[in-house]
């Protein structure tokens, strides 16, 4: 049973296509790493999985449930607004460019949502905020402002801020494409605990050597179409697509 | 966190947060150092108290030639400040006057000279502090509800429904658009004119309903400028863990803004107290109308001096007051 499952998921900007017939599938406790050039349509199917952006037509499933359905840009069937939020919140995102909210603290860009949103009580809510600090290693830094975090810091602070809200997948756009080099690793780090604790998640990166560890499954992306997907042991080594080994040999 | 802690008690001791590490006896000594000039300074006040010149004395050595030649066409004012006074006597006809100034007990005739200007200035001064305090609160009072005002207009503004964002820009086009003066001979003047009901009948509310909306429209502007600089990673942030459009704004977005905000919102008000001098047009007694006054009763411009330094008195004091707000908002960066 897939967590989330996609059916003919298409996106126009306008005239532009950039995601065509999109079928994808992530079981629980999966993480499928999704890869690709730049403008593939990456980013733009993992938006429009947690309604960042409004799909062209096609299916949402979660938990099997029909979440959204759209054709030719109208809507069709939409979970009613209860059930719509409940299902919205199963996915937690982690963003590329971190998006923390600078006017607020570290613990308390934690316990924002958790307080405003399922109305936590704020006690319970800083308790499971400090676990989550220390479960992505910032501990010491629960009273300090954004801005005085360093890169690495910011990201693994947005991981936990979304897995404040208790999703049960993240989904990850690039996490480390704005950061030093010298600090993808203990983001990269932090992920990889997620992973190993059971976490479902759909992660697009272009760390490939992540990819290859970590990854239950390889979703290779390429003119807003799904070009190829399997085990990273197959696909890295032995790619069926001619763009995917194209690709796979301009980055290695 | 205890360093903040550490600075924040320090600089309610007087003291500045640099002394706060020194040895708490040097501290001491300060502090009995300060309450020895205060003691004096009170003492000084008591003594000075206690000799004020009479104000009959003061009155009464206005030259009598002067009150005799004049009769009943003589005028008087009469102030007294602490060991401090002055008595100008002014014939009405003539514009022949006399001043004098008590200090300690004594009097001394002033008709020229610095001491003569220094004497007027004091003889304007509770005048020009009642039109000051009506400057100020009309002011402030329409700022402040202009700017709440203004956060419904640039909400309305960007909002996605079409008619609300309609009436609200063009509530902000007419008022950006037509002239504060006539707005204000509109409201004060042309209401009544419509029905009776709308009539506002008390100047300083009329001054203050025209001085807030169009505050308002202003400062809409502004807020919306400051909304649509944050960045669109907040919004969506904000999406994806589930806040409303609501709590966005709320906890995210108006927080964040409001750093941004306040230069701007200080040059208005700045502008507002500026333009409140055109209340004086409605005879509102405000400083601006209290000066003309004065100028045309005494036949002397001189009176503008004080009044300008008074309103540049008043923005360096509000200046202060949003630099030390914007200082408290941008702990975050
Ligand atoms: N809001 C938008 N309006 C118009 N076009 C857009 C918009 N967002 C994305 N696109 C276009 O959609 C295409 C796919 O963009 P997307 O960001 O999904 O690519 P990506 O695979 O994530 O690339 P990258 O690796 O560079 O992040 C691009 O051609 C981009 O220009
Ligand atoms: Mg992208």
């Amino acid at each position: 049973m897939a967590l989330i499952r996609t059916e003919k998921v298409c996106k126009n900007f306008g005239e532009l296509s950039v995601l065509t017939d999109i079928d994808v599938a992530v079981e629980p406790k999966e993480v499928v790493c999704i890869i690709g050039p730049s403008g593939a349509g990456k980013s733009t199917f993992l938006r429009s999985l947690n309604q960042l952006e409004r799909i062209t037509s096609g299916k949402i499933y979660i938990d099997e449930k029909l979440f959204l359905h759209r054709e030719n840009n109208v809507t069709v069937f939409q979970q009613n607004s209860a059930e719509y939020k409940r299902l919205l919140l199963e996915m937690g995102m982690v963003f590329q460019s971190f998006n923390l909210f600078p006017h607020r603290t570290a613990l308390q860009n934690i316990i924002l949502a958790p307080v405003n949103v399922q109305k936590k009580a704020r006690a319970q809510a800083e308790e499971e905020a400090r676990e989550l600090l220390a479960k992505v290693g910032l501990s010491e830094k629960a009273d300090e402002y954004p801005a005085r975090l360093s890169g690495g810091q910011q990201q693994r602070l947005a991981i936990a801020r979304a897995l404040a809200m208790q999703p049960k997948i993240m989904l990850f756009d690039e996490p480390t494409s704005a950061l030093d080099p010298e600090l993808v690793g203990e983001v990269l780090q932090v992920m990889k605990q997620l992973a190993e604790s059971g976490m479902t998640m759909l992660v697009v990166t272009h760390e490939m050597g992540f990819a290859r560890d970590v990854a239950d499954r390889i979703i290779f992306m390429c003119d807003g179409m799904v070009a190829e997907e399997g085990e990273p042991s197959e696909l890295f080594t032995n790619p069926k697509n001619p763009r995917t080994k194209q690709f796979l040999n301009s980055i290695l | 966190m205890a360093d903040n802690l550490e600075t924040e008690s320090g600089s309610k001791n007087k003291p500045k947060a640099k002394t706060a590490a020194e040895p708490a006896a040097k501290a001491r000594r300060r502090r009995l150092a300060l309450y020895i000039v205060l003691g004096l300074l009170a003492l000084a006040v008591l003594i000075l108290a206690l000799t004020r010149p009479s104000g009959e004395k003061v009155v009464g050595e206005i030259s009598q030639p002067l009150i005799d030649k004049a009769g009943s066409n003589y005028s008087q004012q009469y102030y007294n400040y602490l060991a401090f006074s002055i008595a100008r006597g002014k014939n009405v006809r003539s514009a022949e006057s006399d001043t004098h100034i008590g200090f300690a007990g004594r009097t001394f005739a002033v008709n020229a000279g610095a001491a003569a200007v220094a004497a007027n200035v004091l003889c304007w001064l509770p005048a020009l502090i009642n039109g000051t305090r009506i400057t100020i609160s009309l002011t402030v009072t329409a700022v402040c509800a202009g700017v709440f005002l203004s956060v419904f207009l640039a909400l309305g503004k960007i909002s996605r429904r079409k008619l609300l964002s309609r009436i609200c820009s063009g509530y902000i086009f007419f008022f950006r658009g037509t002239p504060l003066l006539m707005q204000l001979f509109f409201i004060y003047y042309g209401l009544p004119q419509i029905s009776p009901a709308l009539a506002i009948n008390n100047k300083f509310l009329a001054a203050f309903v025209t001085f807030t909306l169009n505050s308002a429209a202003y400062c809409a502007e502004i807020i919306r400028a400051a909304i649509q600089s944050i960045d669109k990673g907040q919004f969506e942030a904000s999406r994806a863990l589930g806040m409303s459009y609501g709590q966005t704004m709320r906890l995210v977005v108006i927080p964040q803004s409001i750093r941004r905000l306040i230069p701007p919102v200080a040059n208005e008000f700045i502008m507002v107290l500026k333009d409140a001098s055109l209340v004086s047009i409605i005879a509102l007694t405000d400083l601006t109308f209290q000066t003309r006054n004065i100028s045309s009763s005494s036949a002397s411009a001189l009176v503008y001096v004080p009044a300008m330094i008074i309103y540049l008195i008043i923005t360096a004091i509000f200046t202060y007051i949003f630099n030390r707000m914007e200082k408290r908002f941008s702990i975050y960066t």
